[in-house]
């Protein structure tokens, strides 16, 4: 049984998962690039690590929660990384979203060395994070999964092993593409009434209780209805996740016209400033683009 | 002054050609040595890598694929700067990202060596009859300096300001000509649906406000359902791609070139890349389940 565990990235996601692994009894180990990030795990017990290598020549197991694909690929295959300290056996889970074929790459450089991967990418937010209700999709072998499905019930409630090394990432990318399509939606909807002067919170309302009721409606409508744009997810996050999934449909020669839509008003978000806001602002672009001048 | 070029593709070869009639002897260099026949032919001394063809030239020419075929011929291995002397003059007249002609231009410089991106505009017909435009980015001194050079292989000759601008107006270049190419796709379609002959439609168009390049050529091509290229499909999903890094990285919305883009993947999803971007009425005519002949 599993009972010590390494968790590289201790953000807004990886701080209050890690938490979580803590407050289930695990021994755990960390690694995180702000010293400050380590403090309240390190007061109740966590060993604070100098390298992914050194954490991995001591822990079998290890967790990486990162931003983006060359931060996956730095703290396991780079300078330091996990590779350099980690034995054949051990088993990497990354739990970042990335792209479907960085973490192929990487999955292949690691099975050299013998050592497992999965890919685990999570949906649901900081707040699910925090409960414990994430949503798991993971792509790997199936017995590695069935090894680390018991970790994975401490951080989240549905978890589901969809396929091979890559596949986990694949749900992501779909899962992140229903999502914003359906987010631009509810900020077209949303536009429509207001020009119509038909107050918003009537149409949420109604529209909860019918077929165009769905997660984003009630969680990102309020937050369109109130102009209240404090993060939630922070659009630079969407908006590099777009930057994934596109680059993977030009590789792939794979038509997706309603997300490369998306993108665009996500740059445009991007421009104005308001990166570090809810994606929820997407409304704000939308109706930018019908405000004459002045 | 000596000039050497390298990259003898669909574009470089004629351009090449065109520089030895201007009466420039020509070292070249290509990966595929049977690239090079027709140029050996025409007088053209030929060398072994990039960096021994460096080592005797003033100006070297450059034209390839993608950003990373120009930086490798330039940094990496017996790449032009192991060759180079200083004050030698890259000229890149592949179509790359604005990003990556900035950052290679900054590390010629540190090498004590110049450069101008150079992109040009008119397809192969342009590079055999020298009647390419040029949109060339870098130091004005610098861009008189090739000017000449560029006369040999195009027409309209423009310095559109610092490193990386020639590629930026390169970039615009393809979001007109794409864009167009989908509207005279989109028209042809309506026209067809509703039992109109689109080549009477092309016929009065071309005499108003609608009239433009893209109308004529890929208008014809589309007429005559010749989809021989011309500027393939994949070319065009490249540049565009291109386009859309930058705009993603400067946090620009270009809601037209993204849709353009998805149409490109569907083409090469469906085994069409190696045909001319007019290609885009095929996408059209599948959307809306027509067949080759209907509406005729």
């Amino acid at each position: 049984m599993i009972t010590k565990l390494g968790f590289i990235g201790l953000g807004a996601m990886g701080g209050p998962m890690a938490e979580n692994l803590l407050n289930r009894g695990y021994n755990l180990y960390i690694y995180g690039r702000r010293k400050e990030a380590l403090m309240p795990l390190t007061a109740r017990g966590a060993v604070a690590c100098d390298s992914p290598a050194a954490m991995a020549a001591k822990i079998q197991v290890i967790f990486t929660m990162v931003t983006a694909d060359q931060d996956v690929e730095k703290v396991i295959l780079g300078r330091e990384g996990v590779i350099e300290g980690a034995r054949p056996g051990s088993i990497v889970v990354d739990m970042s979203t990335i792209s479907p074929s960085t973490t192929r790459r990487i999955a292949d450089s690691l099975a050299d060395f013998g050592i497992e991967m999965l890919d685990a990418p999570v949906s649901g937010g900081p707040m699910g994070a925090k409960d414990a209700s994430l949503s798991i999709m993971v792509g790997g072998k199936e017995e590695t999964f069935r090894q680390i499905l018991p970790v994975f019930s401490c951080l989240g409630k549905k978890i589901v092993h969809i396929g091979p090394n890559g596949a986990g990432q694949v749900a992501k990318a779909c899962n992140q593409t229903l999502l914003l399509i359906t987010l631009q939606a509810l900020a077209e909807a949303f536009t429509f009434s207001r020009k119509n002067q038909v107050p918003l919170e009537r149409v949420y309302q109604a529209l909860a209780g019918g077929s165009a009721h769905s997660r984003i409606l009630e969680v990102m409508g309020q937050r369109m209805i109130d102009r209240d744009y404090s993060p939630g997810v922070e659009a630079r996050l969407h908006y590099k996740d777009l930057g994934i999934i596109m680059e993977e449909a030009h590789n792939l020669g794979l038509m997706l016209p309603g997300l490369a839509l998306v993108s665009q008003l996500f740059n445009a978000l991007i421009g104005r400033g308001g990166g570090k806001e809810d994606s929820s602002q997407v409304i704000e672009v939308i109706e930018a683009m019908m405000t004459g001048r002045g | 002054m000596k000039i050497g070029f390298i990259g003898l593709g669909i574009m470089g070869r004629p351009m090449a050609l065109n520089l030895i009639r201007g009466g420039y002897p020509l070292a070249v260099y290509a990966r595929r040595k049977e690239s090079m026949a027709t140029l050996i032919e025409a007088g053209a001394a030929t060398f072994n890598s990039p960096a021994e063809l460096a080592q005797a030239t003033d100006v070297i020419f450059t034209i390839l694929s993608d950003t990373p075929d120009v930086e490798e011929v330039i940094f990496g291995f017996r790449g032009i700067v192991e060759g180079a002397k200083a004050g030698s003059i890259v000229v890149d007249m592949s179509t790359i990202s604005p990003a990556g002609a900035i950052e290679m231009a900054g590390r010629l410089r540190k090498q004590g060596l110049e450069m101008i991106d150079a992109p040009v505009s008119g397809g192969e017909i342009g590079a055999i009859n020298a009647t390419l435009s040029f949109m060339a980015g870098g130091k004005p001194e610098i861009f008189n300096l090739v000017k000449p050079l560029l006369e040999c292989m195009g027409k309209n000759i423009v310095l559109i300001g610092p490193h990386g601008a020639g590629q930026i107006a390169k970039a615009c270049n393809q979001i007109v000509t794409s864009m167009t190419i989908a509207a005279v796709a989109e028209a042809f379609t309506l026209a067809r649906k509703n039992g109109v002959d689109p080549a009477r439609v092309r016929e009065a168009l071309l005499g108003g406000f609608a009239y433009s390049k893209i109308l004529e050529v890929h208008g014809q091509r589309m007429l005559e359902r010749n989809f021989q290229p011309g500027f393939k499909v994949q070319l065009f999903q490249k540049d565009i791609n291109i386009v859309l890094k930058q705009a993603h990285d400067m946090g620009i919305a270009l809601p037209g070139a993204a849709l353009i883009s998805q149409y490109f993947n569907a083409l090469m999803g469906s085994g069409d890349g190696q045909l001319d971007s007019a290609a885009l009425l095929l996408l059209l005519e599948r959307i809306n389940g027509m067949g080759e002949n209907e509406g005729k």
